[in-house]
């Protein structure tokens, strides 16, 4: 796959060892062309068995190809989530070899044998890859996802897009609420009380917003329990992010607020 | 079916069904003047995450500069449209469109792009005359649907996710309530309502190549149609021209923003020619999304497309690839994703379904024929006429679905809730139950990549009348054929059971459109007869209408466009006054429907 794109989106890794599929006939090794099938395990809730299915390759395929094609030619009752295909709902998300990622940007590279599907972790199985996204919502909501305004705004703030508030937004902005992160990240899969990745990069981006009147409960929200202190310091949540999006840097920055207070981004 | 199972019921002051922009605006506006109502939303994906609205790139037309005017606005709007617009729903959209955006930044929580001064940025769009494109960089639907979804937490609503509408229920006061199906659990739920809002987002999604979202398949139209309501322009199928090909992938359709062809981007047949001078040699390639789609379709039908069936844009042989880069990151990322690369060659396009422009009849507060029954967004017909200008789309969303809130507010205090009696629904729960416990019938996969391609070659960009009376035909079978599909597996979450009920919407919406096409005998925006290739506005400034007869087939009117506000010049002949387009209780004169007068002052 040509690489070089900006995003950080799941790469399947090729393993030159391995089972060869069956289906695949005369074409191992790394530079005799690409795979004619792939093999894919997929892990169904009914029998937490994982089935196995030899999909037909196509030019270039993404994973969410390999999951239609499973249901259109092998199984059609596979249950999988998507939406958009392009990004922008993220509900495609799944675990691919065990890293999670958007099964519509994560290509299945030439060489390709075989691949292991799983639902996110840490959120209840609603059928095979289909999860309950409702604990993910339930700390994105704790964190009051949604601007306070000032009781006086009636019309857009004038806000410089060159200005310090902006330099931390912006890049911080594009969440698709995904779980991804949620998902890799080892505190929140625990099912412990902590408010993850994604909700707490919301709650930054928030704090950061000269239009919300609510930083200091806002910032005060972040320091309980559930929130910054949780973190374990590694930054599982932002090497996965397929919007390239820094929760782990959001929280750091949260914790620096927290004790040095907020440096110049104008206060509301 | 006798096995039904008893249908879990639900009362609620407004029931919205669909999730984008038009209904999560509803609810917000409803919560703002009665904060007691009881609102439930019926969400066939995700709340918040499914439908096109999350899916806009480019961004929204709203009047916020004083150089620039709401009456320009309102113009373009009905040049665009090929003066097919109800005049005052166009109206409407573009004196609410700025109200809405500043309503999205200052209560929302929006935040789109700034211009170096601090000011919102605003920027081109084809077939504007005026720079008036508000945006989020090219991720716009996200900010705005993002914060919406922000907003229902902070309101409170009853979110029925992954629970689909199947049917309107009536009595004599209007509308009742619906029939619905929880997908996760496979159990039927009957919603007792005061007031409906139908908002699903219409149909562009039975094509072969189409850019919208899965869940979009006409189940508001076929809901409504069978319902008896009017539907209008429902042959307005908009294509747009640089959808990507990528063979047989799911991403096949992802689109490439117009800026590309803004910023002069070229457009090449297989043997390299420039083929828009055929087409528009004045305009080339900056020409409108109609008439680009079509040089790109004759290209291909006449031999001169790629092998596989698509042409080339081009705008790394006119900017550098840095500058490319820096212009158009998120499509250089989405071709560099998909093995190619917009900064350093040609990408292989086509045309693709993109928009629905026709839906069911509405006045400027949303109100149907059916008494209680509001209908907003893509599923409703008449805002942008025969063509939408990019950026008209999600202010008809966001503007119509925040009014339908303030309709639905109000006619809650006037509406008894309905009594739908178990027997009411009985017959919408028994087509849908149907194909669960058959073993024997077609496959609804099999059936729907034939209905797509059916569309795609009889009823796409390019039509005639022998093609759609073939087709026509073809979906007289294939509407056989898809009551009597099978759906083996339980009712849980079972994927061939939903893509049945997808399937037999799509082609009541498809017989619509096809039905509609055919008798519309002149070619007008995304409408091109071969067989009649010129506009003809003395015959044809009409607007067609298409509702079941008693016995469900399709009856066909056709009713003249009112003119009042604005004409095109050179048809004053025009028989304008002749009969009225609009709803009955606001008949007398055009320009005096409510809160659409009082002007687009801006800030
Ligand atoms: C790729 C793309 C790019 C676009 N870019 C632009 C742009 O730049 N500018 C612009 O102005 N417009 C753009 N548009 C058009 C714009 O997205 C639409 O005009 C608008 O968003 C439609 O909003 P809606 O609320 O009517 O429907 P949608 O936002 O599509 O929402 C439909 C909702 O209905 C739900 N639903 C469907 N069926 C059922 C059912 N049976 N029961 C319950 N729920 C159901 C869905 O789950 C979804 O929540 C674009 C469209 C696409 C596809
Ligand atoms: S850095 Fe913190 S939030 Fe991110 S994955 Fe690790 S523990 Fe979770
Ligand atoms: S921060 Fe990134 S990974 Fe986490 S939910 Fe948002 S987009 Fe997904
Ligand atoms: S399908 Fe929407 S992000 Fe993958």
């Amino acid at each position: 796959m040509a690489g070089g794109g900006k995003s950080r989106h799941a790469r399947l890794r090729v393993r030159s060892v391995g089972p060869e599929p069956s289906a695949s006939v005369g074409h191992a090794g790394h530079n005799a062309g690409p795979t004619e099938t792939v093999t894919v395990l997929v892990r169904r809730s009914a029998t937490s068995n994982e089935d196995r299915f030899v999909i037909r390759r196509q030019p270039r395929m993404k994973v969410l190809d390999l999951l239609v094609a499973i249901q259109r030619d092998h199984d059609p009752s596979l249950a999988f989530r998507y939406s958009c295909r392009v990004a922008m709902c993220g509900t495609c998300a799944l675990r691919m070899d065990g890293t999670a990622g958007l099964a519509c940007q994560t290509a299945v590279p030439d060489h390709l044998r075989e691949v292991h599907l799983a639902p996110l972790a840490g959120l209840p199985v609603l059928r095979d890859l289909v999860v309950d996204v409702a604990p993910f919502f339930a700390r994105w909501a704790a964190v009051t996802p949604y601007l306070v305004p000032h009781p006086g705004a009636t019309a857009p703030a004038r806000v410089r897009p060159d200005s310090p508030e902006r330099q931390v937004i912006d890049p911080a902005l594009d969440c698709i609420t995904c779980g991804i992160c949620y998902s890799a990240c080892s505190v929140s899969e625990d099912g412990r009380d902590f408010l993850g990745p994604a909700a707490l990069n919301r709650a930054m981006v928030l704090i950061a917003d000269s239009r919300d009147a609510s930083r200091s409960e806002r910032l005060a929200r972040i320091g309980n329990l559930d929130g910054v202190d949780r973190c374990h310091y590694i930054g599982g949540c932002t090497s996965c992010c397929p919007k390239d999006l820094d929760p782990f840097g959001a929280i750091r920055q949260l914790r620096r607020w927290r004790l040095t207070g907020i440096q110049g981004i104008p206060t509301p | 079916m006798s096995d039904l199972p008893d249908p879990e019921l639900i009362e609620t002051d407004v029931a919205i069904i669909g999730t984008g922009g038009a209904g999560l605006m509803c609810a917000l506006h409803i919560a703002e003047h009665s904060p007691a109502c009881d609102v439930t939303l019926v969400s066939k994906g995700i709340v918040g995450k499914s439908g096109c609205t999350r899916m806009v790139q480019g961004g929204f037309n709203a009047v916020l500069n004083p150089r620039d005017s709401i009456e320009d606005h309102f113009a373009d709007t009905l040049a665009g449209g090929y003066w097919l617009n109800d005049q005052e729903l166009a109206w409407t959209l573009v004196n609410d469109a700025p109200k809405v955006v500043n309503e999205l930044e200052t209560r929302v929580g929006c935040f789109f792009d700034r211009a170096p001064d601090g000011a919102i940025h605003q920027k081109a769009f084809a077939g504007q005359t005026f720079d008036r494109t508000v945006h989020r960089g090219d991720l716009t639907g996200l900010e705005i649907m993002g914060r919406l979804r922000d907003q229902m937490f902070r309101i409170g609503v009853r979110e029925l996710e992954d629970v689909r509408a199947l049917d309107l229920v009536i009595d004599d006061n209007g509308v009742a309530g619906l029939s619905a199906l929880d997908i996760r659990s496979g159990q039927p739920i009957l919603i007792a309502a005061r007031v409906v809002v139908m908002a699903t987002g219409g149909a562009a999604t039975m094509y072969r190549l189409a850019t919208p979202a899965r869940e979009k398949t006409g189940d508001g139209i076929a809901m409504c149609y069978r319902a008896g309501l009017e539907l209008r322009d429902m042959e307005m199928l908009q294509f747009h021209p640089t959808g990507l090909l990528v063979g047989e992938s799911r991403l096949t359709g992802a689109l490439l923003e117009e800026g590309l062809r803004g910023s002069g981007a070229l457009l090449l047949n297989a043997l390299g020619e420039r083929f828009m001078t055929r087409y528009d040699p004045e305009r080339m390639e900056r020409s409108t999304r109609d008439v680009v789609s079509r040089g790109s379709y004759l290209e291909i039908v006449e031999g001169r497309g790629t092998p596989d069936g698509g042409v080339f844009i081009d705008i790394s042989s006119v900017l550098s690839a840095d500058e490319i880069r820096r212009r158009f990151p998120g499509m250089v990322d989405r071709t560099r994703r998909l093995g190619q690369d917009l900064s350093l060659g040609p990408v292989e396009v086509s045309p693709v379904a993109h928009f629905q422009m026709g839906g069911v009849v509405i006045d400027v507060d949303c109100h149907t024929s059916l008494p209680g029954l509001l209908v907003a967004g893509e599923d409703s017909g008449g805002v942008h006429g025969a063509n939408r200008l990019g950026g008209n789309g999600v202010a008809e969303s966001t503007v119509f679905g925040a009014r339908a809130g303030d309709t639905a507010a109000r006619l809650v205090t006037e509406r008894a809730r309905g009594r739908p009696s178990p027997g009411a629904a009985q017959q919408s729960f028994a087509r849908a139950f149907r194909p669960l416990g058959t073993d024997a019938g077609e496959h609804p996969m099999a059936l729907t990549r034939e209905l797509k391609d059916l569309m795609w070659q009889q009823a796409g960009v390019v039509r005639n009348r022998a093609n759609l009376s073939a087709a026509l035909d073809a979906l007289d079978d294939l509407s056989a054929r898809t009551a009597r599909t099978r759906a083996p597996g339980p009712p849980e979450m079972n994927p061939t059971w939903q893509e049945a009920l997808d399937l037999e919407n799509q082609v009541v919406a498809a017989r619509c459109l096809v039905a509609s096409a055919l008798v519309r005998e002149e070619s007008r925006g995304a409408h091109f007869r071969a067989d009649f290739p010129d506009r003809d506005d003395r015959r044809w400034l009409r607007s067609i209408r298409i509702k079941a007869d008693a016995d469900g087939r399709p009856e066909i009117h056709t009713v003249p466009v009112d003119l009042s506000r604005l004409a095109p010049t050179g048809i004053e002949d025009h028989p304008a006054n002749a009969v009225d387009t609009r709803m009955p209780d606001q008949t007398e004169s055009p320009g005096h429907s409510g809160r659409a007068d009082e002007g687009g002052s801006t800030t």
